[in-house]
């Protein structure tokens, strides 16, 4: 009886998440489609966004539930099926990634978003893509076929490892079955590598390649520590939703929430430490080819400070310092909506890291001359409706899958371990 | 004359243990302690214990590090002897951040060590509880429940009494 309502209240919870999603989706599409006429590229950046937002935290939850399983970790059994039912969305996410794989194979100008795609393209103060010798040397690896090959590749391995590392949790749900375990323990050994590599090379291809001349070998590692800080704040926040209205009511315990919020902690440094040490190693070598990158997030042609250094101030210390030592204290990793407060507040932030990584741009200077623009920060109703849209999809993919199996993996077993876990 | 430091009493188990643990904790006694050669999920609640004072130490050491470190680099870089360095500035946030980072680190784990041995109140070379051969079996298989004869609450008749309701045995006052 308890459980039928359950789930009517989840089915009906995924067909508002699929109505607002496709309303959020038409709008968005439709700042797509005005970007696509004029070449004005910030409403389709808006669209790589709000893909990267969603995209980041199934990436993050697929790399937690392959390291649970590698580490053979017990408690976050029940914690693991709904990152499980998150994971639904990738194929989703494939498809809501088209509309920019169309613009390098369908667009006149294929470098509308990603400038390095058409030789044509002006670079400000130097000639055009075709001229640059930097481009010359990339080349073999940024060209528009092995782009193309890399898009189809990274989605297949996070469906796939999605995928079967779902179906086999699901079928022991039935049969009990102890090789399930044994059979996604051993695909997490090998998917970890695949999902790291493929984790980077999307980094890199979807956003560091926006500018091509720049190059950091932090980067992977940047978008690691955003996927898992965002996960882990999304893990929060759906399980406290699902323990106050729904089927993890008296299920899930304060020692589960403490430590998802202790990961948070971890991974909050991480990400400081990570973020730092890029802009530490630039800093240092203070190579022009590299600096670039930082000064246009901090000043402009002239020297003055823009707008983005604002928004850098704000990473540091909001993104940093404010998690940082609110979950230093025990309090808030217990009580329950100081826990989903700094949640949603790195979810935030980390939705303004990712403009901070993909909206700054080295634009062409009126005059053609030495100098350059920068494009600043702004926020459009498509960011919203982008952010909104594909959220909605995500999220009704989960519902979705969250009629499909148990709301815990009952016959897993571990399932004990996590349910009597204690801190 | 001897001075009396407390009474022992051992339990046959742990949830009797557990539970006496409790009943003592809701008497209202202050200054007693729990012993036992394994650890037990849920003693420190069950006696009433308030969270551990370290965190303060070792945040204390952190901030002390962090400052420290920024001072230092201030001082020997754009004080003492300025360098210029790569054409960066003396003195600039940025480069001496390592240095800030492990000094805060070094530092706050001083703290976590110095703060764990102020808070247990160690190092300790005697403790009276050892006169007693009963309780030198805690580290078998005993389990001990001692009530210090400095609690306000302490009267050795009737703290003997409440161990024996509460289900202790072997009572035994323990001199210092």
């Amino acid at each position: 009886m308890s459980s039928d309502t359950t789930n009517s209240r989840g089915k009906q919870v995924g067909l508002i998440a699929l109505a607002v999603g496709i309303v959020g989706i038409v709008i968005a599409l439709f700042g797509f489609k005005q970007g696509w006429d004029t070449g004005e590229v910030r409403p389709i950046m808006s669209w790589l966004v709000a893909l990267g937002f969603w995209l980041s935290i199934a990436i993050g939850m697929l790399f937690l539930v392959q390291i649970w399983y590698v580490f053979h970790a017990r408690w976050p059994t029940i914690i693991r099926r709904q990152c499980e039912h998150f994971m639904a969305a990738f194929p989703y996410l494939l498809v809501l990634f088209l509309p920019l794989l169309a613009i390098p194979f369908l667009h006149e100008n294929p470098g509308l978003l990603w400038k390095w795609m058409d030789g044509h393209n002006e670079l400000p103060g130097h000639g055009t893509v075709a001229e640059d010798p930097l481009y010359a040397w990339k080349s073999p690896f940024l060209n528009i076929p092995f782009f193309g090959i890399r898009a189809i590749g990274i989605f297949a391995v996070f469906i796939g490892v999605a995928t079967l590392l779902r179906k086999w949790s699901f079928d022991t749900d039935t049969t009990g079955d102890i090789n399930n375990t044994h059979k996604a323990r051993r695909l997490s050994s090998l998917g970890l590598f695949l999902t790291a590599i493929a984790m980077t090379l999307g980094s890199i291809d979807w956003f560091k390649s926006l500018e091509y001349h720049w190059f950091s070998t932090m980067y992977g590692v940047w978008f690691f520590s955003a996927c898992i800080r965002a996960a882990l704040a999304s893990i929060i926040i759906l399980t406290v939703i699902l323990a106050c209205k729904g089927y993890l009511k008296g299920i899930l315990k304060q020692a589960h929430r403490y430590d998802i919020a202790c990961m948070m902690l971890a991974f909050t440094v991480f990400w400081a430490y990570i973020s730092f040490s890029q802009y530490f190693l630039i800093y240092s070598a203070n190579i022009p080819e590299e600096t670039f990158w930082y000064n246009i997030r901090e000043k402009n042609f002239d020297g003055a400070l823009n707008s983005w250094w604002w928004v850098s101030m704000g990473l540091i210390f909001g993104h940093f310092l404010t998690p940082f030592l609110l979950l230093l204290w025990y309090k808030t990793k217990i009580v329950v909506w100081r826990t989903v407060g700094v949640s949603f507040w790195i979810l935030g932030f980390h939705l303004l890291d990712l403009y901070w990584n993909i909206i700054p741009g080295k634009l062409v200077a009126p005059d053609h001359g030495a100098g350059y623009l920068v494009r600043q920060f702004s926020v459009s109703i498509y960011d919203l409706a982008a952010l909104v849209g594909i959220g909605g999809i995500c999220i009704f993919a989960m519902c979705r899958s969250m009629k499909k199996a148990e709301p815990i993996p009952i016959r897993d077993p571990n399932i004990l371990k996590s349910i009597n876990y204690t801190e | 004359m001897t001075e009396k430091y407390g009474i022992i009493a051992s339990f046959p188990d742990t949830p009797s243990f557990f539970h006496a643990a409790e009943k003592v904790r809701d008497a209202g006694y202050k200054n007693w302690d729990t012993y036992s050669s394994f650890p037990v999920h849920g003693m420190p609640e069950a006696q009433g214990q308030a969270r551990s004072k370290v965190p303060i130490f070792t945040f204390l050491g952190g901030i002390t590090g962090f400052t420290v470190g920024l001072l230092m680099v201030w001082w020997m870089n754009a004080y003492d002897y300025p360098l210029i360095v790569r054409g960066q500035p003396f003195f600039s946030p940025v480069f001496p951040f390592p240095i800030m980072y492990e000094l805060t680190i070094l530092l706050a784990a001083f703290g976590t060590l110095g703060g764990m041995f102020i808070t247990n109140l160690l190092p300790q070379h005697y403790n009276p509880l050892f006169n007693s051969d009963q309780f030198l079996e805690v580290s078998g298989d005993r389990l001990v429940i001692a009530i210090e004869a400095r609690d306000a609450q302490y009267d050795v008749d009737a703290t003997r009494q409440f161990l024996e309701e509460i289900g202790g045995t072997d009572i035994e006052e323990v001199t210092a």
